[in-house]
């Protein structure tokens, strides 16, 4: 990383933080959590103000070129606070028009940078148990039928990534979500606040941007992406907790004070900084384009995901009776850390993925099992 | 140890399973089997018709109404309800303040509240819990004083479930402000007394069960004082061993993963059973492992508990080992549902309109779902695990 970035994203993470903290309020987040479909529009407008969707983007469509780890910076804030942005879903459509290197799509580009238009990330069909498989959208002849299951933004976004299947394999197609033949669910879902949508589509018009490999890259880059993201909530929920076991006094004491607590505490403290560590990692590989980047992003989305589970049901409980209440806060990241660990594949899929990416081929792997 | 089931106790299954399928109502055993919470209602009829056979009683001893079964035949008895989709009787009467007051209340206590608690006609609100006294229950300041042939009550109670249907609330207050655990006594309190206010608390599930419970000056005659003055800490001692004995709740982990097993064997939109799936089969042999492990041990304190023969309190291993394995089950339940594991399914028979925005899904989610969110309490109510571990730290290896 060269030192005029870092000082770049110093002052991105800082005003970041300044913002969210600002925004990101008790009342609007339980506003937003209240309604099926939710989107925090003020919070983007603030975000498309403030240049964030252009963070990652290169030059050439008007972006600030500070790569996935200008977007980590973001991710790792918006998580801290269960902020949801299309921040991951923008940079990936444009990264995936860019690779696939078709021309007369330069205005989506630029719309995308500056936050004109939102996208979303389809890659999960409804049938899978957590485990990613295209079956249920296919292709031919440049028209898209079948479904996707709930996916982030898709109940706002003007475009999406799908991933679907044609006569050749996996597919990445780009789809205009204002096509009449575009049906949009939303539904009653435990996380409202990420405007999630199941979609349908029938003879809808897509654009083929790539193969497997592309599908790989972008699933892989989602979950990279993610991954601070979901530093970021364990993060919140570690200070949270501990701020709550110093405060909490039973039996004569700070809670904190207990073992029973204080161990567990300990332990999230330790699953945070192994996450830490493969995502930096991870983000290393990617900017130097080294050949283990899948690898360590596998990792690092196994590593984060447990983090942040352990870390929203441990913080949920040492709230005891507190934490089951809607008006507490560790709900909203004991919510998002599920949605987070679902939307982009169970951590069952991802080990079977590191698997294949070694060359190894199991049928015995753990599924879940993430304490 | 001698608790292996016999051959007679066998056929007594037999027999328990007859009754159900003639007296269960088929409609109710229905709703019961979408993992929602019970109705009231259904609670009510149930135990009417359970009374009418002198069955409601239970483990309750002959004299008081009980049926005078083993331990281990009320734990079949409750197995097979459970099983066949009956709600469970209100445990607060059953299990909790009924065996107190039949042990230490007087006669004219008995008298008035245990027919009507085995005829369903009385509901329970447990008032134990305070803000500053959760598993740390000693610490509770609400108090009563001394009026004459009355008790003035003042203070605050919280996370008292299903109050709000209740018709009785038992509490644990303070006759003697200055003495620690001595100074507890254990009251009965008519929920609609003047002063009583009753505030819901929202919680993170998808239906309601949390109150708040402010007593005002609430007057309470003498009489509904349990036992004597300054001995409540030693019924409630009784009354949460026998919580958590019940909160090993083998029944329901029981029937929530025969549930889970019959969907791992179903064959799913792509033609493949999850159970075939990498990892879900270890998985599922672990919790099986881990139930029948829980059933044994339910057993054993069940036997000892008969016997007498221990005074240990085997209810905080029951309970953390039940609660903890409900937590296992509802992960992997939620795991096996993949993309449908987005989505709650509220309760259609408590609000109509949802039934219409129900997601797409196998028939399996919406009770999982429900009940998903709810189920993390378990780990914090009846005593936080921590606490629990603490009592067997002491009880049993005297550190």
């Amino acid at each position: 990383m060269q030192a005029d970035h870092a000082e770049d994203l110093a002052s991105i993470r800082e005003q970041a933080r300044r913002l969210l903290v600002d925004q990101a309020t008790p009342e609007h987040l339980k506003n937003l959590l209240n309604a099926p479909g939710s989107f925090d529009q003020a919070l983007w407008r603030h975000a498309v103000e403030q240049g964030w969707p252009s963070v990652a983007m290169p030059e050439q469509v008007g972006g600030l070129a500070l790569g996935w780890s200008g977007l980590a910076v973001i991710c790792e804030e918006l998580g801290r606070l269960t902020g949801a942005l299309p921040l991951i879903a923008n940079a990936l459509t444009a990264h995936a028009v860019i690779s696939a290197g078709i021309s007369g799509h330069q205005q989506l580009l630029e719309d995308l940078t500056s936050g004109a238009l939102t996208a979303a990330l389809a890659l999960a069909d409804p049938s899978d148990s957590g485990i990613c498989s295209p079956g249920a959208a296919k292709e031919s002849n440049g028209r898209i039928d079948g479904v996707k299951a709930l996916a982030a933004f898709a109940a706002v976004a003007d475009v999406a990534l799908v991933h679907g299947v044609n006569e050749r394999g996996d597919g990445l197609y780009l789809v205009h979500l204002d096509q009449p033949s575009v049906k949009r669910q939303v539904l009653e879902g435990f996380d409202n606040a990420r405007a999630a949508a199941a979609l349908q589509f029938e003879q809808t018009e897509a654009v083929y941007l790539g193969g497997a490999e592309l599908v790989s890259e972008i699933s892989s880059l989602a979950a990279l992406a993610t991954a601070f993201e979901q530093l970021g909530g364990t993060h919140a929920c570690l200070d949270m907790a501990c701020d709550y076991a110093r405060e909490r006094r039973a039996f004569g004491q700070a809670i904190g004070g207990f073992q029973g607590i204080k161990h567990k505490l300990a332990e999230i403290y330790c699953l945070l900084e192994i996450a830490r560590g493969c995502a930096a990692d991870a983000l290393d590989a990617w900017q130097q384009q080294r050949p283990d980047k899948q690898q360590l992003t596998c990792a690092a989305r196994i590593a984060a995901t447990r983090a942040y589970n352990l870390a929203a049901q441990e913080n949920l409980h040492v709230h005891g009776g507190m934490g089951v209440t809607w008006e507490a806060m560790p709900h909203h990241y004991y919510r998002r850390a599920r949605s987070l660990a679902l939307e982009l594949g169970s951590v069952a899929y991802w080990r079977e993925r590191l698997l294949t990416d070694l060359g190894l081929e199991s049928t015995t792997v753990e599924v879940g099992g993430s304490a | 140890m001698h608790f292996t089931q016999n051959l007679e106790d066998e056929q007594f299954r037999q027999e328990v399973r007859a009754f159900i399928q003639a007296n269960l109502p088929t409609d109710l055993a229905e709703r019961n089997h979408r993992g929602y919470h019970p109705l009231r209602e259904d609670i009510r009829q149930w135990t009417k018709i359970l009374n009418r056979h002198g069955l409601s009683g239970g483990n309750w001893p002959k004299q008081w109404g009980g049926t005078g079964w083993s331990p281990v035949r009320q734990f079949i008895f409750d197995e097979e309800c459970l099983f066949a989709g009956a709600p469970p009787v209100d445990t607060a009467g059953f299990k909790m303040i009924g065996p107190v007051i039949m042990t230490f209340g007087s006669e004219a206590m008995k008298a008035e509240y245990g027919p009507r608690i085995l005829n369903g006609d009385v509901y329970w609100g447990q008032g134990f819990s305070e803000p500053n006294a959760g598993s740390d229950l000693g610490s509770l300041s609400t108090r009563a004083v001394c009026d004459g042939d009355e008790y003035v009550i003042n203070g605050r109670k919280i996370w008292t479930s299903f109050v709000e249907t209740a018709e009785m609330i038992f509490v644990l207050v303070k006759t003697d402000p200055e003495a620690r655990q001595r100074g507890i006594s254990m009251m009965l309190v008519d929920r609609e007394a003047p002063g009583v206010t009753i505030r819901p608390i929202h919680d993170i599930g998808e239906s309601h069960s949390l109150n708040e419970v402010f007593f005002d000056d609430v007057r309470i005659p003498a009489s509904n004082l349990v036992g004597e003055e300054g001995k409540g800490w030693t019924y409630a001692k009784f009354l949460l061993e026998n919580e958590r004995a019940f909160s090993a709740e083998w029944p329901r982990n029981n029937a929530n993963l025969a549930r889970l097993r019959t969907f791992l064997n179903v064959e799913q939109a792509d033609g493949q059973r999850l159970i075939d799936r990498a990892g879900f089969a270890p998985r599922l042999a672990q919790l099986e492992t881990d139930l029948l492990a829980l059933r044994w041990l339910s057993l054993r304190a069940l036997h000892e508990k008969a016997g007498g023969q221990s005074r240990l309190p085997m209810g905080s291993l029951l309970k953390i080992r039940g609660s903890e394995l409900l937590q296992k089950i509802g992960d992997l339940q939620v795991e096996a549902l993949g993309c449908y594991a987005s989505y709650v399914y509220p309760d259609p028979l408590a609000n109509a309109a949802v039934e219409k925005a129900w997601a797409p899904g196998p028939d399996y989610a919406p009770g999982i779902m429900a009940d998903y969110f709810y189920r993390r309490a378990t780990t914090i109510y009846g005593g936080a695990n921590e606490v629990q571990r603490t009592i067997i730290a002491r009880s049993f290896l005297e550190l």
